[in-house]
């Protein structure tokens, strides 16, 4: 199986999801904003946070295009109904534990759920399964990573 | 000290206050009451809207729980509310503003109550009622000391430091808090749109507040006027400054919609767009004040918005600059029952004639430094499209719905779009090929109006070619110097006008006005100047005085008034009734040089 295949899957993938939930922030689905929350972990600026934010969000989409293509490469199969069977983990995964407790755990200007207004500017929280921002947010974020698995899963089996 | 009293659940027009930060504008009522406010800019959805709807409305009351006395001014030459509630306990000060944003992670918009104990110790109450999308009851939550209010793509969070512990329920946010002298308590309200809530530190908000009053100072000590009524005029730019919509540079007619043009009427219309109609005044006013940046910011709006229909101009525009404005009615009761309450205006589409002559006005106005060659291409082909178009009947400036005449006003702003587009061309600012044939049909123009717009047995230019009533829009034909200082014809209209549409000091717009509508403010300002034009300039200076005194506390302006009651109608504040004031200003100084 190719690195190089899931790496091209994990970019185009990254796209498609990161185009996804910007609709669904335009169609006021979900406030969930990932790079504005990963670039202010970096800068105050808003402009400047969402330029970092992108650029970390791709490098996270690459990343994880390689953590997934190890599984697949360790069980020997691949395809786009498992790849969004991973999107499905992944999803779960990034809003329990990624996003809703390690980046606020880590982020230098995110609340904790106890925490209050200090003296830095403090970010809402994302509350479990990304609730705080939205009611719609876990769907449109399973949805969106479904979409993300089964295009590197599909990248991978396509070029086996 | 019974404070001030609402009638049914209602305060009076002219009891509120505005305060904003180039993006939107709160309504901030004398009882202490916040009832209007959108989010995130000043045509977006409200949050606030209890000035249109007592129960589903929402709104933010922060007021002494005692009987108390009310004073409230803004801070000197700001956009920044400050109200001293005096109690038997004691004093204390509220300052309202929206502010500006600092370098640095800050919520998208912020609004900001600070209260301060100056004797003694007062007793408050503060309740937050947010209604996101004009009436929606959002989900409310207490998340720490942080209270959070969302629905679909809008948040709040409700910081309050030394307002007591927030309290969440029955679809509000409240606390109580005493202030004793020498003590501050804050009430931060931020806003998110389509993304994470930016919550702040308390700190950052009393170092944000103190910024936006130096700035709003620093500007408003900008301006160049130094005329009578100084102070006036300062006030009318600075509530001008508040609907400018700082992206853009457009300017909105107004902050609100649907505010009744009469009580329990159905004229009630959504006035958060930008009217080509307004562009001459706006710019006379920008230049005349020195403010050089909002007049480059408003021409190139104006250029921009109207590139998408050239050479035809749309009455009204979005501030973003769009075209659409499709109207709507919403599920509210409207200001004391005057239903119903639109947003979106069905103007839009109606062909005004005197928009022409207003956007070549502005134009020519901001041309004395010069004008960028693509801008004088379109102008040109503007002028060619007045040529086409000045014959056929129009809606006129009042946007009169399902009836079309040969305005008065309307062919005089056309006479004006062609001299002006030769003045301009001579000047080389706009190709001339066609110059001819512009003055040639600008003197057509003038003979229809000099013909069939003046009344020889009325002594004045009526309302429209061939008619009998009258339109106190013939105004303008000194302002915008369609007539000659002191032309007789102006100056018989004047009489007949203040004779038959006065109502004291106040004008109406128009004959027969009166059983529909309160009287017209920017029209009893077009007054003042056409006094000033003509040559009578102490009858425009009492008349000027009168009108100053019809304002409200604070010095702002609604769009019209009830010349019985002087109780405030219609939208606001009301972007060409503060227009109207400033050119009026203007024109008796120039006429007493």
């Amino acid at each position: 199986m190719s690195a190089w295949a899931a790496l091209a899957g994990g970019f185009v993938g990254t796209v498609v999801l990161t185009s996804t939930m910007r609709a669904a922030t335009a169609l006021q689905l979900t406030r969930m904003d990932l790079p504005f929350l990963l670039g202010t972990a970096f800068t105050t600026d808003r402009r400047k946070a969402k330029v970092v934010g992108y650029v970390l969000h791709f490098s996270f989409g690459l990343a994880f295009s390689l953590i997934y293509w190890t599984v697949f490469a360790a069980i020997d199969h691949a395809g786009f109904i498992l790849g969004g069977l991973f999107g499905v983990a992944h999803a779960l995964f990034a809003g329990t534990a990624l996003v809703g407790i390690l980046l606020p755990a880590v982020h230098p200007r995110m609340a904790h759920d106890l925490t209050a207004a200090q003296s830095t500017p403090l970010l809402e929280t994302p509350g479990f399964m990304l609730l705080n921002y939205g009611r719609q947010t876990p769907v449109v974020a399973v949805a969106a990573h479904i979409v993300y698995g089964a295009i590197v899963g599909g990248f991978v089996a396509l070029a086996a | 000290m019974d404070g001030v009293k609402r009638t049914d659940g209602w305060l009076a027009l002219r009891e509120y206050a505005a305060i904003g930060d180039g993006r939107t504008v709160a309504l901030v009522g004398s009882d202490g009451a916040i009832d209007w406010l959108c989010l995130p800019d000043i045509d977006s959805p409200s949050v606030f809207a209890r000035v249109l709807d007592r129960d589903r409305g929402g709104a933010f009351r922060l007021a002494p729980t005692d009987a108390h006395g009310v004073e409230r001014r803004y801070l000197p030459d700001t956009n920044v509310l400050e109200t001293t509630y005096t109690t038997a306990g004691g004093v204390a000060r509220v300052t309202d503003a929206i502010t500006l944003p600092l370098p640095g992670l800050a919520p998208t918009r912020e609004l900001v109550r600070r209260i301060d104990g100056l004797s003694g110790s007062v007793d408050f109450a503060w309740s937050i009622e947010p209604r996101f999308a004009y009436g929606e009851r959002p989900r409310i939550e207490r998340r720490g000391s942080i209270a959070f209010a969302s629905a679909r793509g809008d948040a709040i969070a409700v910081a309050a430091w030394d307002a007591d512990v927030v309290q969440c329920g029955g679809g509000e946010i409240s606390g109580s808090f005493a202030v004793e002298a020498g003590r501050t308590a804050t009430i931060a309200l931020a806003h998110a749109h389509e993304e994470p809530v930016v919550v702040p530190a308390r700190t950052d908000v009393d170092r944000r507040l103190d910024e936006t009053m130096r700035f709003w100072r620093e500007w408003a000590r900008g301006r160049s006027y130094d005329g009578p009524w100084r102070e006036h005029v300062i006030r009318s730019a600075l509530a001008l400054k508040l609907l400018v919509f700082a992206p853009t540079g457009a300017i909105a007619a107004a902050a609100t919609t649907s505010l009744p043009e009469r009580l329990g009427g159905d004229k009630n219309y959504d006035y958060r767009y930008s009217w080509i109609r307004d562009a001459a005044f706006t710019m006379n006013a920008f230049v005349e004040l020195g403010c050089s940046r909002e007049a480059d910011a408003f021409l190139s709006w104006l250029m921009h918005a109207s590139q998408l229909t050239h050479p035809e101009l749309r009455v009204l525009y979005q501030l973003n600059g769009r075209e659409e404005a499709a109207e709507r009615e919403l599920p509210l009761e409207g200001y004391r029952s005057s239903a119903p309450v639109r947003v979106g205006n069905g103007a839009a589409g109606q062909l005004q004639l005197d928009a022409y002559g207003d956007l070549l006005d502005a134009a020519w106005i901001y041309a004395a430094d010069g004008l960028d060659a693509e801008i004088g291409a379109r102008l040109a082909g503007i002028a060619d499209f007045v040529c086409e178009t000045w014959s056929s009947e129009d809606s006129g400036i009042w946007e009169i719905r399902g009836e079309t005449r040969h305005f008065t006003e309307g062919k005089m702003k056309c006479a004006i779009a062609l001299e002006r587009a030769c003045s301009l061309a001579e000047r080389g600012l706009v190709p001339d090929e066609h110059r001819t044939r512009w003055q040639s049909e600008a003197e057509k123009v003038r003979e229809f109006v000099e013909t069939r717009c003046w009344s020889e047995p009325r002594r004045a230019y009526t309302r429209s070619a061939d008619a009998d009533d009258l339109d106190a829009s013939v105004l303008l034909a000194g302002q915008n110097r369609y007539s000659a200082e002191r032309d007789e014809r102006l100056s018989a209209t004047i009489d007949v006008i203040r004779r038959e549409l006065g109502a004291g000091a106040f004008v109406y717009r128009y004959s027969g006005a009166e059983a529909e509508e309160g009287a017209f403010v920017a029209c009893s300002f077009w007054m003042v100047s056409a006094l000033a034009r003509a040559g009578r300039v102490d009858e425009a200076s009492e008349l000027m005085e009168e009108m100053l005194a019809a304002g409200n506390d604070v010095g702002l302006f609604a769009e019209q008034i009830d010349p019985a009651s002087g109780e405030f109608l219609g939208n606001f504040p009301q972007g060409l009734s503060h227009l109207a004031l400033v050119n009026a200003a203007f024109a008796i100084e120039e006429a007493r040089r």
